[in-house]
């Protein structure tokens, strides 16, 4: 009995443990840097955390459906390249600098094609996974390969400035005061964190993320569910394009590079499993807000900005070495009956030798 | 490894698969460009993707245990920022220490193995995911890089240093211009052929496969799994190290982006290259062959004119179309066995039917 | 050193006895597993265990692999006594364990799979591969074991894994080799491949404790029979000495039955398969279930009774022939279509297909239903799902802290009445229970029997797959035996036919029918 109490205790703990360590760290911050409570500074770091935060959300849905989207990044450099590509006037390229398409294309008409193209290479993705039958990390893998060679070759790996004004609107624009990707990005997290707790989808996602063949058993279609999973991540990572686009009205090389692994790592920091079928929005919402005040600090504090990488990169092994303990207490502690399982699978191995 | 069975052609090729898309390439390239089969070009291939193919190595032995490491494109930028340091003088931006070359490449090659214990005692000891590990270990080391860097690229090396990423052992004059023998090239397929002899005749090559195969397998058969995990993530960073010493050598300079977004394309070329990220199949030359394709790629294409953007495009189709075969390849092997269990199972049904009569 | 071994044995009389276990108890909470049990294996000798599931084989043979520690008791090996048993000194005496799932190294050859660890080496200290082909094709000749050294195991027949973990065993110089259920993939040819390999290891002095619910092959086999039952040894018999009635009648017992149901069946058939067949299968099914009717049906792994079972569901392919729910044609593609044609399904393996352990009770019970919880804009309604999450805790009795609670937290009990809560939220009209009380416990079992009554009594026909044939004498008004992919007998309560013994004895494909 006394160990159910503690399991109750622990699956409690564990389960916001992410808020535990943001509050300390507001606390913490709040405390020992000037200025950091100031509505600018928290302002500023909501801006940084939005192009982040709305690709955690796509990651965060693949990873409850047991998967992983490697090629989200390389979506949101092609999306942006393809939107200042086609709404950008012709120049001849030279070193610095490409010109586009030259059709100029109008960007309210812009903004739905390259939403479209996100998710139909997320569509792609689902159909090569779950209809060809192929793993989901070569593929997403691979996947990135290309879609960021499309990007480099459409730019020839230039800088392409000047995007329009009503393009930059959602990176860049201001509602009453407030950035407008803030608020996307809020308004995001709340559909999602509804979707995924109110409503069926989010039930099948957990499902199929937990356990494939019981999810069928019960009556889901996990081809389709994660197809579609990998489709709100295109979605996503387009709209991240579009937003990052915006706020640097200039489309660059390398636009979004190395941003997986910082999406993978705040996700999984708010607690969404690497095993699948647990996790909420709510808590990837809290592991991007942990992550960019992190950074927000290291830059307050004047650490070097050379450093703030390697210092970001050892909060992240230091919680995932506390997330590896959680998961062996829950190995000691947990369910009787698989453990037991496993226990006396591995000890008949060792008979057979 | 000869296979039998039904399923022996379709194996033999899958396996080989790799050398069938190298050779195509070649011949390819060839017949497209009069250029490609040029002796300058013919050495370089290998000179241009040595550092490259030392991350290939360092992935194609995590892969066999069916471990990754994602941290070894940071750790040849480290290694390679970390020599510089300790090489040139403070004017030329480095510290002043002014270090013997061979002590660096042998201090550096120890912080490479370092790294790669750490990597490795985080995952078998204290049971964090190897992915996590090593995407976070890519942070902290690429983090550090620019952290000790003095922010701009560092160059002027001493020529014992550069040597082994940049020199050349022999050189043949032809009327198509020169072909250079490379260090690096050289040492490329040193390095392959000792991963390769290491990797399939010594007893510890082979219990890398067996964890990779079935680590609770290969624990009942007294293997000690974590060693063996622990000792492959040293040799990755090594060759990590390696990668970083050859890279700075050929451009006889250190920036601290050296190395960065290489991964996704090196665990590309290994797994064209045949190996399996589940671990305990592949071998180290079907990974050097990956390297050799991408490298045909790379210089293929760029003879051409073809924009180097377009490189990583075909790498990607080609890579998809491999993982095709290799779906394609179970859904067969499936259907094979399932028929024959059929067939078997009927025969039984049938046998009983006549016993009963 | 295994020839040397081998031969030495073979030169020592042949009833001598190897093994010896005596008085040995074992007990965990509110269960004794075993019960003061005697077992003893000759030099040489193929020993069958036989017993229902649950009869305490798995402890017996836990014990002896060193696995699980005896209460009391002791065990000698060549009159040696062994105290305090580890997994490591039982493989020392020389006793090995060939599971039913072998464990080999799937992507390396045949040869490595032999030699691992412990490679011949060349002067260079490299591995000669020549010498690991030669040296383990050799092993495997003097084993009379023909295979190709250098294919991959993944390559290889069930069967010829088996022989490969056997020998794999011999070459570690085991004396006796626990086989548990070796035959259940099976098909007949390899069972007579596996049955001469394993004759020809036990004229070389090899013992063999077989594992098997197929009684015929225990016949076929073994020399000597031990049967289990309830934790205790009923007796040892010579196979010659004994007929599969008599063995039959040893496992059942003849203790009274513990539950016995009233009929709910109507007239109406609400269920009804014609002619159904599936190559390699199940053949010309013909079947009907009334209206709050309970149906049992039993057969051997390999039966077909659990292709039929997975079919009905649309895991698998139905075949040719035709099933009527309720008149409508039905044929399934998903389990989602038999959901939807009025057809639920309790999975026999419930932590792989059966729950979503890591998931709460509330959103388990409710997996099936989804669709009518959802209002017009896609929400799930929260009211509606509580009320149905609670009503079903509360009619089935599912103990739990709350719904909330992760079902992997639950007892066994609890977990199959978490299943069965999502299978009754469909309504459905026909409801296939595929060993409905494995791993759970007594108490728990009898609640599971009041649901299925409870299930019968609201008009819902059931059919029990179970091979505890007592329990489907208490619970059922049918039982059907399948053989071979055919249904080949039927007892009916009405008929006063259902009896255990000759129930078994149809199990085991012998004419069990009690008119007959």
């Amino acid at each position: 009995m006394q160990t159910l109490d503690r399991h109750h205790l622990f699956e409690f703990v564990s389960r916001h443990f992410i808020w535990v360590v943001l509050i300390a760290t507001v606390l913490v911050f709040g405390l020992t840097i000037d200025g950091y409570l100031r509505i600018s500074n928290i302002t500023n770091i909501l801006i940084t955390g939005s192009v982040l935060g709305v690709m955690v959300i796509g990651q965060a849905l693949c990873l409850m459906a047991r998967k992983l989207d490697l090629s989200a990044e390389g979506t949101v450099s092609l999306v942006a390249v393809t939107a200042a590509w086609l709404m950008l006037p012709y120049r001849e390229t030279d070193l610095a600098q490409a010109g586009g398409l030259g059709i100029e294309l109008d960007p309210l008409l812009v903004i739905p094609l390259i939403l479209l193209l996100g998710t139909a290479i997320g569509f792609v993705n689902g159909f090569m996974i779950m209809k060809l039958n192929m793993n989901f990390f070569i593929v997403t893998l691979a996947m990135q390969l290309v879609l960021r060679g499309l990007a480099l070759a459409i730019s020839s790996g230039a800088i392409m400035p000047g995007t329009p004004a009503a393009f930059n609107w959602l990176g860049g624009g201001r509602v009453a005061g407030i950035p407008v990707s803030v608020i996307a990005t809020i308004g995001l997290y709340a559909v999602f964190g509804f979707v995924m707790s109110r409503m069926q989808f989010g039930r099948k996602v957990y499902a199929v993320g937990a356990n494939e063949d019981a999810a069928r058993a019960s009556g889901f279609n996990p081809a389709r569910t994660v197809i579609l999973v990998y489709m709100v991540s295109g979605f996503l990572a387009a709209l991240a394009g579009w937003m990052l686009l915006g706020r640097l009205e200039a489309s660059v090389p390398n636009l979004g590079v190395g941003i997986t692994l910082n999406v993978v790592a705040a996700a999984v920091i708010g607690g969404v499993s690497l095993k699948g079928g647990e996790g909420s929005i709510i808590g990837a919402f809290a592991g991007v807000l942990f992550l960019a005040m992190v950074n927000n600090a290291l830059n307050l504090m004047n650490v070097d900005p050379l450093w703030v990488n390697a210092v970001r990169g050892l909060i992240i092994l230091v919680a995932l070495v506390i997330d590896a303990q959680k998961s062996r207490y829950r190995g000691r502690a947990g369910p009787a009956e698989p453990k037991v399982k496993t226990g006396a699978k591995a000890k008949q191995t060792a008979a057979l030798s | 490894m000869t296979r039998t069975g039904p399923n022996r052609l379709v194996s033999l090729m899958v396996d080989n698969l790799i050398w069938l898309f190298v050779i195509s390439a070649f011949i390819a390239f060839s017949l497209l460009s009069d250029r490609f089969l040029s002796p300058y070009n013919l050495g370089n291939i290998l000179l241009r993707s040595a550092a490259f193919g030392m991350l290939v190595l360092s992935q194609a032995y995590t892969f066999i245990t069916g471990n990754f490491d994602l941290s070894v494109e940071s750790s040849l930028g480290l290694t390679a920022m970390f020599a510089a340091l300790m090489l040139v003088t403070s004017e030329a931006g480095g510290w002043g220490w002014q270090l013997n070359p061979i002590l660096v490449i042998v201090l550096m090659l120890v912080l490479g193995g370092a790294i790669g214990l750490f990597n490795g005692v985080l995952i078998t000891k204290v049971g964090v995911n190897n992915l996590l590990v090593t995407i976070a270990m890519l942070f902290v080391l690429r983090g550090a890089t620019y952290g000790i860097s003095p922010g701009t690229s560092i160059s002027f090396f001493p020529k014992e240093f550069t040597w082994l990423g940049g020199g050349t052992l022999a050189r043949v004059v032809t009327d198509d211009g020169n072909f250079v023998l490379s260090v690096a090239g050289v040492f490329v397929i040193l390095a392959f052929l000792v991963g390769h002899i290491h990797t399939r005749y010594t007893q510890f090559g082979r219990n890398m496969y067996a964890v990779g195969a079935d680590a609770d397998a290969a624990r009942a058969a007294g293997i000690n799994v974590d060693r063996v995990v622990i000792i492959v993530y040293i040799i990755a960073g090594v060759c990590a190290a390696f990668a970083g010493l050859l890279q700075a050598g050929r451009l006889n300079a250190a920036t601290p982006t050296m190395g960065a977004n290489l991964i996704f394309a090196v665990h590309g070329a290994a797994i064209i290259g045949g190996m399996s990220i589940y671990g305990g199949r592949g071998n180290i030359i079907g990974a050097f062959g990956g390297v050799l394709l991408w490298s045909i790629l790379d210089t293929g294409l760029n003879i051409m004119g073809v924009s180097p953007f377009w490189i990583d495009v075909s790498r990607g189709l080609l890579l998809l179309f491999a993982v095709l075969l290799d779906a394609l390849r179970v859904r067969y092997q499936r259907n094979v066995q399932l028929r024959m269990s059929l067939a078997d199972t009927t025969i039984g049904l049938e046998d009983k039917a006549h016993g009963d009569d | 050193m295994t020839e040397a071994t081998t031969e030495a044995t073979t030169e020592r009389r042949k009833d001598e006895i190897l093994l010896d276990m005596r008085g040995i108890s074992k007990s965990y909470p509110g269960v004794q597993a075993l019960a003061d049990a005697d077992f003893s294996v000759r030099r040489g000798e193929i020993h069958g265990v036989v017993g229902k599931n649950g009869a305490g084989k798995s402890t017996l043979m836990g014990v002896l692999m060193g696995i699980r520690q005896a209460d009391s008791g002791s065990i000698a090996i060549d009159g040696r006594a062994l105290r305090q048993a580890s997994p490591q000194m039982m493989l020392d005496a020389g006793i090995s364990y060939v599971p039913q799932h072998i464990n080999l190294l799937n992507t390396l050859t045949v040869a490595e799979n032999i030699l691992v660890g412990n490679l011949p080496r060349n002067r260079f200290g490299l591995v000669d591969w020549k010498a690991v082909n030669d040296d383990s094709g050799a092993r495997l000749e003097r084993l009379g074991l023909k295979l190709d050294v250098r294919q991959p195991v993944e390559g290889l027949s069930v069967a010829e894994r088996t022989m490969l973990a056997i020998a794999k065993a011999l070459f570690n110089n085991a004396r006796l080799i626990i086989l548990d259920e070796p035959t259940a993939a099976l098909a007949r040819g390899d069972i007579d491949l596996l049955f001469s390999f394993v004759r020809a290891q036990q004229e070389q002095g090899v013992a063999f404790i077989y594992i098997s619910h197929h009684l015929e092959e225990v016949f076929e086999i073994c020399d000597r029979v031990t049967v289990m039952r309830d934790g205790r040894i009923v007796g040892t018999r010579e196979i010659s000495e004994i007929d599969v009635p008599e063995l039959i009648h040893m496992m059942v017992g003849g203790g009274v039955q513990e539950y016995e149901r009233g009929t709910t069946a109507g007239a109406e058939i609400v269920f009804e398969a014609k002619n159904l067949s599936r190559r390699g299968a199940y053949e010309q099914i013909n079947f009907a279930l009334r209206r709050g009717e309970v149906v049992g049906l039993s057969g051997l792994q390999g039966s077909g009774v659990d292709e039929l079972a997975q079919a009905l569901f649309g895991l698998e392919r139905l075949g040719v022939g035709e099933v009527l729910v309720e008149g409508a044609a039905f044929n399934p593609d998903s389990p989602r279509d038999a959901f939807d044609g009025g057809l639920a399904y309790l999975p026999q393996d419930r932590h792989r297909f059966g729950l979503i352990q890591l998931r709460p009770v509330r959103e388990n019970v409710t997996y099936s239903v989804l669709d009518r919880l959802v209002s017009r804009v896609g929400i799930l309604m929260r009211k509606p799902e509580q009320q149905i999450t609670e009503a079903y805790i509360d009619k089935l009795g599912i103990v739990t802290p709350g719904a909330e609670q992760r079902t992997m937290l639950l007892s066994g009990g609890n977990q199959q009445k978490v299943v069965f809560a999502k299978l009754a939220a469909t309504q459905p009209k026909v409801l296939i229970l595929h060993e409905p009380t494995q791993g759970v416990d007594v108490q728990a079992k009898v609640d599971i029997f009041n649901i299925i009554d409870d299930l019968a009594a609201q008009g819902v026909a059931l059919l029990v797959i179970s091979s505890e044939v007592r329990e489907l004498i208490g619970l059922c008004d049918r039982i059907l035996v399948m053989y071979q992919g055919r249904v080949t007998d039927e007892f009916t309560r009405a008929a006063a036919n259902m009896k255990p013994e000759h129930i078994l004895l149809a199990i085991e494909g012998g004419r069990g029918h009690a008119n007959a």
